[in-house]
C-alpha cells in the first residue's frame, strides 16, 4: 500500500491521508480516515464543530501525530520526518491561524518579514521588496508601520496571509478564515484565496463552516463527521447527495446523525423516575 | 529597523552602565585604592607604630580635615613606617616643626593623623619631611594616661620604683595606673616573669610626692568595671617605715580571673540557693495548711 | 493543571513542578547553540528585561542605602563607631541586600512580564505560529529571555549596590556628618574584592538571575492558554521566585563562606 501511495504522490494529490486513527483523551477523533488533497485546487474540509478539522491540519503540518496510519505530504511521511526535515517541510507550507497569531512585538512589516529574517540572509533591500509585494497583494502596503493591536480582525487576517505566502509556499492551510469577519472583509479574504490559488497555483486547504463562502471558492469539499469522511464532491452538488449527514449539515437541522443531546445516561433514571428505582 | 536600533542603543547603555557600576564598586569601595581629591602636596612622616592607620584615612589640623593618608610603607631594613600625607594645596602654611600624631576617633573609631602646629616660620612644601611624630599608642597606655598616671607626669615630679610579685597579673600591662584610695599615684613601668619563683614581677614607678607609703602595704590587681582595664591598687599597711626605691611589696593579691569570679559568684549563689530551697520547703509545707 | 494540582499532594506537586522545570532547563540549554542566530532578539530582550528595570532598581537601591545609613549611624553612634557606617553599608549590600532585593524586584518587574508575555504568546497561538514558520520557539522565545535575565541580573545588582552606597553616603556623610575620607577608607579597608564583590555579589546575582528567568520562562511556556491561566502563571512566577531566592540565598551564603 505504501508503494502505491508513493507511486501516486507525484501526480494528483499533494496530501494523502491513509488510515489515520487518532485518539485524544479517550475520544476517537479520526477513525481510519482516508483523504486526498489534490494539487493546485482549493479543497474545503467541513464538518460539525468538534470533529477535529483543526486537528487534521495539525496532522498535516506534523504538529500532532496520529496513533495509526500515515500522512503523506509531497511524498513524505510526516510522522517519520526528523525535526530538521519537518522544519524544512514547514517552510514550504503556509498556515493561516484562526486568530491570525501575529507577533505582537513587531509591526506589520516586521511580521511579514519575520520568516525571511529567520530563514534567509537576504539583503535588507530585497526583504523590503518582497514584503511590500506581499503586502500589496493583500492590499495592506499602506499599513506596513501599524502594530498588530491597531488592526481590525479582517486586516490582521490579511497580514497573516501575507506572512503565510512570503515564501511562496506549495500549500496553504486556512484554519477557519471566515470566522468573525463582516461581509466586506469576508469577501476580501475570499477573493484573496481565489486569486492566490489561480495566479500562483498554490494548493489550498480550507477549514470552514460557511457553505455560501465555500461554494464560491472551493473545488472540492470533504464533509467529516465521527472521524470519517461522510461525503465528498464539488460544493454545488454535495448538499444533494442524499446522505443523512449532508442533509442535516447543509440543511442546518438541529437533530439528526449529529445528535442534539450530548451522550448521557438515561434521562428518566437521572431524574429518579425510572420504575425500577422506586 | 529603527525600532531595532533603538533597542540596541538602549541595551548598550544598560550594559555599559552595569559594568561601570561594577568597576566602580570593585575599585572605589574595596581595597583597590584610588585617591581622588583636588590639587595637593605630599609630605613624609615616619612613625614607630602606625597601629590601625589606613590609607585614605584623614589628616586633620585642629580636628578639621586638610588631607588624607596617601600611602603607608615599610622600608626594608628599617623598623619605622613611612607614611605619605597628601595635604590640600589650600593649607600650605603648616610650620616645618609641626608634630604628626596618630589619634583614634572615639573608642572604636578609626585612626587619623593629627597635625599639631609648631612655631617655625618656614612652611612645609611638597616632599618635605615631618620630623616630629608621635606614634599610635596602645589602648592600655591611653587608658593608663586617662587614669592620670602618665609616664611623663611621673618624670616631672621624679619617681621611685618598687616591685611586687603576683602569681597572676591577668591583663595588666605596662603603663597601667597604680592607685591608692582610687587616686592614681604612679604607673606600672615593667612586667616580667620571674624565672626562679615562677611568678610575675611587676615594677611600679610611684611619684615622689607619695613617699610616705608604709612598707607593709599590700598591692592588689583590680579591674575598673567589667570591661575596663586593670590597675594596681595599693592598700596602706600600719608600718612606721615608708617605701623606698627598690623596695618590694610582700603582700599581694593577684588578678581575679573572670572564670574565678564567676565561680565565686556561682558558689555564693548556690549557698543562697540552698537557703531558698529551705524557704521553699517551708512554703510547700505551709501550702496544704492554707488549702485546708 | 491548577485543578489537578489541588488534588495532588502539595509536596509531590512541587517536586513534579521542580522536575518539569529542570527538564525545561535542559531543553533551554540544548537550544542555546541554535538560538545564537537570534542574537538580536536576545539584545532586544536584554533591553526589556534589564534596561526597563533600571528605574525601579536604582530608586530602591538609593532608599535601601539611605535607610541603612540612617539606621547604622544611630546604632553605631552608641559605640562611637560611626566611622564604620560606610563599611557596614557596603558589606550588607554586597553580601545580602544587593542580590536578594534586586532578585525580588527583578522577579516582580521582569519575571512577571516575561511570564505574561510568553503566556499571551501561547494563548494567541504565536508560539504555534512560530513552529509553523519553522522557527523553534524554545530557541527564539525562551532562550533569549533566559539569557537576558542571566546577563541583566548581575548588572542590575551592581547598579543597585552603587546606588545603595551613594544613598548611604548621602545620609551618613552629607547629612549626619561622618567624615568623607573615613567613610571610604573604612569601606575600602573592610571590603574585599573577591570575597564580597565577586563571590558575594556577582555569583549570587548570577544564580538568582538564572533561577528567576528560568522560572519565569517555564511558567509562561507551560501556562494554560487562557487569561486565567496567564494570571495564575504570573502569580506562580513571583511566589516561586521569591521562595527560590531566599532559600538559595541561605544555601549560597553557607556554601560561599
Amino acid at each position: 500500500m505504501i508503494d502505491t501511495v508513493q507511486a501516486q504522490s507525484d501526480d494528483r494529490a499533494l496530501v494523502r491521508i491513509r488510515g489515520l486513527t487518532t485518539v485524544l483523551n479517550g475520544k476517537v477523533v479520526f477513525d481510519k480516515l482516508d483523504l486526498d488533497i489534490p494539487r493546485g485546487k482549493v479543497t474545503a474540509i467541513m464538518g460539525p464543530s468538534g470533529t477535529g478539522k483543526t486537528t487534521l491540519l495539525k496532522h498535516i503540518t506534523g504538529q500532532m501525530r496520529g496513533d495509526a496510519g500515515q500522512v503523506w505530504v509531497a511524498g513524505k511521511n510526516v510522522a517519520e520526518l526528523s525535526r530538521d526535515a519537518l522544519f524544512e517541510l514547514r517552510e514550504r507550507i503556509g498556515y493561516l491561524f484562526q486568530n491570525s497569531a501575529l507577533l505582537t512585538d513587531f509591526d506589520v512589516f516586521e511580521n511579514v518579514a519575520f520568516p525571511l529574517r529567520q530563514h534567509t540572509k537576504l539583503p535588507e533591500v530585497l526583504i523590503r521588496n518582497i514584503v511590500l509585494t506581499k503586502l500589496q497583494a493583500v492590499g495592506l502596503r499602506g499599513a506596513s508601520s501599524l502594530m498588530p493591536s491597531e488592526l481590525s480582525g479582517g486586516m490582521a487576517r490579511r497580514v497573516a496571509l501575507a506572512r503565510a505566502i512570503v515564501f511562496d509556499p506549495m500549500l496553504i492551510l486556512y484554519d477557519e478564515p471566515f470566522v468573525g469577519l463582516d461581509p466586506i472583509a469576508l469577501n476580501q479574504v475570499l477573493k484573496l484565496i481565489r486569486t492566490l490559488n489561480e495566479t500562483l497555483g498554490i494548493t489550498s486547504v480550507l477549514v470552514a463552516h460557511e457553505l455560501e463562502a465555500i461554494k464560491q471558492v472551493a473545488d472540492l469539499v470533504y464533509l467529516i463527521a465521527n472521524g470519517k469522511v461522510v461525503a465528498q464532491g464539488d460544493p454545488k452538488s454535495i448538499a444533494d447527495n442524499g446522505s443523512p449527514w449532508t442533509s442535516q449539515f447543509f440543511g442546518g437541522e438541529a437533530d439528526g446523525p449529529v445528535p442534539f443531546q450530548y451522550p448521557a445516561d438515561d434521562y428518566a433514571e437521572a431524574l429518579g423516575f425510572k420504575q425500577g428505582a422506586a | 529597523m529603527s525600532q531595532r536600533k533603538s533597542y540596541a542603543v538602549g541595551t548598550g547603555l544598560f550594559i555599559v552602565l552595569g559594568f561601570a557600576a561594577l568597576a566602580y564598586l570593585a575599585t572605589q569601595t574595596t581595597s583597590v585604592v584610588n585617591s581622588h581629591q583636588g590639587a595637593s602636596y605630599t609630605v613624609d612622616a615616619q612613625f614607630a607604630n602606625v597601629g590601625q592607620l589606613k590609607e585614605r584615612a584623614p589628616v586633620k589640623v585642629a580636628g578639621v580635615r586638610v588631607g588624607q593618608v596617601e600611602s603607608i610603607t615599610l622600608e626594608a631594613g628599617k623598623d619605622v613606617a613611612d607614611v605619605k600625607l597628601s595635604i590640600d594645596k589650600k593649607f600650605n602654611q603648616i610650620p616645618t616643626d609641626s608634630t604628626a600624631v596618630i589619634y583614634t576617633s572615639g573608642l572604636l573609631g578609626d585612626q587619623y593623623v593629627g597635625l599639631q602646629f609648631g612655631t617655625a616660620k618656614n612652611y612645609l612644601a611638597n616632599g618635605a619631611q615631618l620630623v616630629l611624630t608621635r606614634s599610635t599608642q596602645p589602648l592600655e597606655e591611653m587608658l593608663g594616661k586617662f587614669f592620670g598616671a602618665g609616664g611623663a607626669a611621673d618624670a616631672i615630679g621624679g619617681s621611685y620604683k618598687v616591685t611586687a610579685h603576683f602569681t597572676n597579673i591577668g591583663a595588666l600591662t605596662v603603663g597601667a595606673p597604680v592607685k591608692m584610695a582610687g587616686v592614681a599615684i604612679g604607673s606600672v613601668s615593667d612586667v616580667k616573669a620571674d624565672p626562679v619563683k615562677l611568678d610575675a614581677t611587676v615594677t611600679m614607678s610611684i611619684n615622689n610626692r607619695y613617699n610616705q607609703i608604709p612598707d607593709d602595704s599590700a598591692a592588689a590587681i583590680f579591674t575598673s568595671g567589667l570591661i575596663g582595664s586593670q590597675y594596681v591598687a595599693i592598700q596602706p599597711g600600719g608600718s612606721p617605715n615608708s617605701l623606698k626605691e627598690g623596695d618590694q611589696l610582700v603582700l599581694t593579691q593577684s588578678a581575679m580571673q573572670l572564670e574565678d569570679l564567676i565561680g565565686k559568684f556561682l558558689v555564693s549563689g548556690s549557698s543562697s540557693g540552698s537557703n531558698n530551697a529551705g524557704g521553699n520547703g517551708n512554703g510547700s509545707s505551709n501550702q496544704p495548711a492554707g488549702k485546708h | 493543571m491548577s485543578a489537578r494540582m489541588g488534588h495532588e499532594n502539595v509536596v509531590m506537586g512541587s517536586l513534579a513542578q521542580i522536575g518539569r522545570c529542570g527538564l525545561f532547563l535542559l531543553r533551554i540549554l540544548s537550544a542555546t547553540p541554535r538560538s545564537m542566530r537570534h542574537l538580536t532578539e536576545t539584545v532586544r530582550q536584554l533591553w526589556f528585561v534589564g534596561g526597563l528595570s533600571l528605574t525601579i532598581i536604582m530608586t530602591c537601591g538609593l532608599f535601601v542605602g539611605m535607610v541603612l545609613g540612617l539606621q547604622l549611624y544611630h546604632v553605631l553612634a552608641i559605640f562611637g563607631g560611626t566611622s564604620a557606617t560606610g563599611s557596614v553599608v557596603a558589606l550588607a549590600v554586597y553580601r545580602e541586600l544587593g542580590p536578594v532585593v534586586t532578585g525580588l524586584l527583578f522577579a516582580g518587574r521582569a519575571g512577571t512580564s516575561i511570564t505574561a508575555e510568553i503566556g499571551l504568546m501561547r494563548a494567541t497561538d504565536q508560539i504555534a505560529a512560530m513552529e509553523m514558520m519553522a522557527v523553534d520557539p524554545i530557541a527564539y522565545v525562551a532562550v533569549p529571555r533566559f539569557l537576558a535575565g542571566l546577563i541583566a541580573m548581575p548588572l542590575l545588582c551592581c547598579v543597585f549596590c552603587g546606588m545603595s552606597i551613594f544613598g548611604g553616603h548621602l545620609v551618613a556623610v552629607d547629612w549626619l556628618g561622618v567624615d568623607n575620607g573615613t567613610f571610604w577608607s573604612n569601606m575600602t579597608a573592610n571590603v574585599n574584592v573577591w570575597d564580597d564583590v565577586i563571590n558575594g555579589l556577582i555569583w549570587k546575582s548570577l544564580v538568582f538571575g538564572a533561577v528567576i528567568s528560568l522560572i519565569a520562562v517555564f511558567q509562561g511556556y507551560t501556562t494554560a492558554p487562557t487569561s486565567e491561566g496567564v494570571a495564575y502563571a504570573t502569580t506562580r512566577t513571583v511566589v516561586a521566585s521569591s521562595i527560590a531566592i531566599l532559600a538559595l540565598d541561605f544555601v549560597l551564603t553557607a556554601f560561599l563562606m
